[in-house]
């Protein structure tokens, strides 16, 4: 039984962690999962079909699974969020006065409503944030903020002649995931500087009593991260950094068959769910089971 | 002993203030002249709030005088148009091991200065083994920077410096974070720079370090107090005092057996010497000891 | 003749690990045991990332372990219907770098923290928070500067007052003397020689500065890995050359002259720990050899 006090909250955040299992979806280049989690999240957003997002929620368990990702692990980041997620899928159930156009009403009582639309709503915002948070956490699970950055840099680089900063954005996303661990250190150090003088932040009957206890630490994290920040510039210009104008490179990405391979199923199967989606599969699917059950 | 090249770094008349033109200016430096030569190893002591990490900082320009003039070679620091030039003599190695590290990755974080620079890319490859070499990093060189130990992460930033082929290393303190282990290779590595040609310019509280340099220049203030070699400057040792510094242990240890045993040396530096100044007492010389230089005011 | 005591801290088969049930658990401390005794220094020696810090954070209860037990006078930690907060008031932790505990603006405030934390009315706030200062060095009249402006050496004697205020039983310091110049380093140590003074305290030490361990501790636990190599007093410790090499621990500057010494062939004991012990030896043995 693992006894966790709570000044150890970076076990319980899993979108960020990388995980070296040494998979083939580690070794792919970056830029193709890039894509792909692109891809995924604009397609995750855009189908109106519960078929098709139950269909990329498998495509995701099963990328977790090539990845050789425990499964509880994964599924750890969504625990946490579970709470918000059903809170925000009970207000859609409610509210939503546009899913009342040709709905069967099921239940109403003053001002809310349910139809049989809204509670489908509610079950796909569910779907869609698993698929968004489980992807993403995949993403990052099988990707260094390293491959990440030379990733993004990669892909932008030919915007670069059109002026668009390439370097200093990847620079910037590199950086700024860098410090995220070692700004929690030290808001975790603050935290426990305070607690040693007698702060209380683990009690506190509910998550907003808890949250206000950590505003006394949010001045002295801000200096603390401008004093990093401020060394770190003057580090970066001791190197002679004056943006990405002119530099070389000592990494090229090298993309693979593997790679071409991934692009291909993953766009198949983007394909595959806005077919569905356009299709009003699911309408189909419904009346196929009614005229069944 | 006259050279007859110019001076690698020369400082007329310096003068620094923070928040200058503000109703709360800080001066830092009042008023510096200091010359460095190619190859010399500089020491820079001085209690907190003596001017140390200011005066560095003017050495690559990270700062400019609010009066008087600094030189890196032929270029004045204020010349805009040579900045990549001045900063690529002049490499500079900080404090905070943390807090100087730029890419994810060892080798990439070494490659830094060299791509900023724009070196050919073959090249990098070359000055990245070379740098990793000599600071004994090879073996990590996919490694994450942040899984470092804190003495590898400085060994990391005197690569990262190493690699823009500077001909001046100047360290802020850069072991005062370490621990012991830490601080030994640190000195272990600038010791064998220099001996292959380096300047290196180190500020540091590290009596065992001010000690393996050649010239140890004291501040106090803002302005220097003494300048000579070690012996010279650490046998002032009221003067220091009196500027809240200390002399090195060995130098103390000797100062404490003079007090009772008739002739024993004082200008012991090291534990080396204190050994060699016992065992000459004796009357078993084991190696003759290097000559006292006289010191320059 | 020692009378058995209650240890003020009891930690037995301590076990921590670092973001347990993730596949990213890492072992940071390995089945520790060790006691505080009133009256004690304990000094905890060993390189940076051997657990040092996770160790003092558990004492006094920031921190708890997946195995084993931490008891202070008597009440185990894990117990849910202990007081932490009354744990902490007993048990003060400095931190190692005053940036970490400095939050206030004005120097006074931050030193009030800890008593206002404990619901004490205002003039007895007042009145600890000038004894505090005053113990470190610091004059009264400094509550009213700002915090940004003190130097290094005085925001660390702030750090230390801020602790001092809540009138701890132990003081747990972290690496106290880091940054120092010598003669700040002198006055803290003085400051903590002051403190122990008193009947009833103890304090533990972190540290991998020799000299502190030296002139300060009266036994010393050395850690590596999270593991402990080895419990002693500290000549003991320093007596243990090889081991200290080994790990690529410190020796106090005293000893190594004395094993210096001894690699020239000179019969000097290496059981020393101060600069006059040393001088002493040192000068027996040309005492006897100009005879």
């Amino acid at each position: 039984m693992s006894r966790r006090t709570e000044f150890e909250f970076l076990g319980r955040v899993t979108i960020g962690q990388y995980l070296p299992t040494g998979s083939t979806l580690h070794r792919l280049d970056p830029r193709t999962k890039l894509l792909v989690c692109l891809l995924l999240i604009a397609v995750v957003v855009a189908s109106q079909s519960l078929l098709g997002i139950m269909l990329l929620l498998g495509a995701v368990l099963v990328g977790l699974a090539l990845a050789h990702i425990p499964l509880s692990f994964a599924l750890s980041g969504l625990r946490t969020m579970l709470p918000y997620l059903l809170l925000l899928a009970l207000l859609q159930t409610f509210a939503i006065p546009q899913y009342a156009a040709n709905a069967t009403v099921l239940w109403r009582w003053a001002m809310l409503t349910i139809t049989d639309r809204s509670i489908l709503a509610g079950i796909l915002l569910i779907a869609r944030f698993s698929v968004m948070v489980l992807g993403l956490s995949l993403f990052s699970f099988s990707t260094t903020t390293t491959e990440l950055t030379h990733g993004i840099e990669h892909l932008l680089r030919p915007w670069q002649k059109l002026g668009l900063p390439a370097h200093e954005l990847a620079l910037t996303v590199n950086i700024a995931l860098r410090f995220v661990p070692i700004i929690a250190e030290e808001a975790e150090r603050l935290m426990k500087a305070q607690a040693s003088r007698g702060a209380d932040f683990g009690r506190g009957r509910n998550f907003i009593q808890r949250t206000r206890k950590l505003l006394p630490l949010l001045v002295p994290l801000f200096l603390v991260s401008l004093r990093r920040a401020d060394n770190l510039i003057e580090a970066m210009e001791a190197r002679c950094y004056l943006g990405g104008k002119g530099r070389t490179h000592l990494i090229h990405l090298q993309a693979h068959v593997a790679d071409y391979i991934a692009l291909a199923a993953a766009c198949a199967l983007m394909a595959l769910v806005i077919g569905l989606s356009t299709a009003n599969a699911d309408q189909l699917l419904w009346r196929l089971l009614s005229t069944y059950l | 002993m006259i050279r007859a090249e110019e001076p690698l770094i020369r400082v007329e008349g310096l003068h620094y203030t923070y928040q200058a033109g503000t109703p709360k200016p800080i001066p830092a430096l009042r008023g510096i002249d200091l010359t460095i030569q190619a190859g010399e190893y500089v020491a820079v002591i001085g209690a907190n709030g003596s001017g140390k990490s200011t005066l560095l900082r003017h050495f690559n320009a990270l700062l400019l005088p609010t009066a008087g003039n600094v030189w890196v070679t032929k270029w004045n620091t204020r010349d805009t148009v040579h900045l990549r030039d001045i900063r690529s003599t002049v490499a500079m190695v900080f404090q905070v091991p943390d807090d100087q590290i730029v890419a994810s990755v060892v080798e990439e974080d070494v490659a830094f200065g060299p791509e900023n620079l724009g070196v050919p890319e073959d090249e990098l490859h070359q000055r990245v083994d070379w740098a990793l070499a000599a600071v004994g990093l090879t073996e990590l060189r996919y490694r994450a920077s942040r899984l470092l130990s804190s003495g590898q992460k400085q060994r990391l930033a005197i690569a990262a410096a190493l690699a823009m082929q500077p001909r001046c290393l100047v360290l802020d303190e850069a072991t005062a974070m370490l621990d012991p282990a830490g601080q030994i290779q640190v000195r272990e590595i600038l010791h064998q720079l220099h001996q292959e040609g380096m300047t290196i310019i180190s500020a540091t509280h590290n009596m065992a370090e001010a000690v393996q340099a050649q010239r140890v220049v004291v501040l106090s203030e803002g302005r220097i107090a003494i300048q000579g070699d070690p012996r010279f400057v650490f046998a002032q040792e009221e003067t220091l005092h009196a500027l809240q510094l200390d002399v090195p242990y060995p130098t103390r240890m000797a100062r404490m057996l003079a007090t009772v045993i008739r002739d024993f040396p004082t200008d012991v530096l090291t534990v080396t010497e204190l050994a060699e100044a016992i065992s000459m007492h004796l009357g078993q010389p084991l190696e003759p000891r290097p000559k006292p230089t006289t010191g320059v005011r | 003749m020692n009378t058995p005591a209650i240890p003020l801290i009891d930690i037995r088969g301590l076990t921590h690990r670092y973001l347990p049930g993730t596949p990213l658990e890492t072992k940071s401390l390995c089945g520790i045991d060790l006691q505080v005794h009133a009256g004690e220094t304990v000094g905890i020696v060993g390189p940076t990332g051997s657990g040092k810090s996770t160790l003092l954070q558990h004492m006094n209860g920031l921190l708890q372990p997946q195995q084993g037990d931490v008891r202070v006078n008597g009440l185990s930690l894990a117990d849910p219907s202990v007081d932490m907060r009354l744990i902490r008031q007993r048990i003060g932790l400095v931190f190692q770098n005053p940036e970490d505990q400095l939050f206030e603006r004005y120097a006074g405030d931050d030193v009030a923290y800890g008593p206002r934390n404990l619901g004490l009315p205002a003039d007895q706030v007042r009145e600890r928070v000038r004894l505090a200062m005053e113990m470190v060095g610091l004059p009264f009249a400094y509550k009213d500067r700002l915090i940004a402006e003190l130097s290094h050496g005085q925001k660390r004697r702030l750090a230390l007052a801020g602790v001092l205020a809540l009138e701890p039983q132990v003081l747990l310091l972290d690496e106290p003397t880091a940054g120092l110049d010598p003669q700040g380093r002198r006055e803290l140590l003085q400051v903590l020689r002051q403190w122990r003074a008193k009947a009833g305290r103890a304090m533990v030490l972190a540290s991998h500065n020799m000299e502190d361990i030296a002139e300060l501790a009266t036994r010393v636990y050395v850690l590596v890995a999270g593991c402990i190599v080895f419990h002693g007093s500290p000549r003991e410790l320093f007596a243990h050359h090889e081991m200290l090499v080994q790990h690529s621990l410190a020796v106090p500057a005293a000893t190594e002259v004395m094993h210096a010494l001894r690699q020239y062939g000179y019969p000097v004991s290496t059981d020393v720990l101060s600069m006059e012990e040393a001088v002493n030896e040192i000068k027996g043995l040309l005492h006897v050899q100009t005879n």
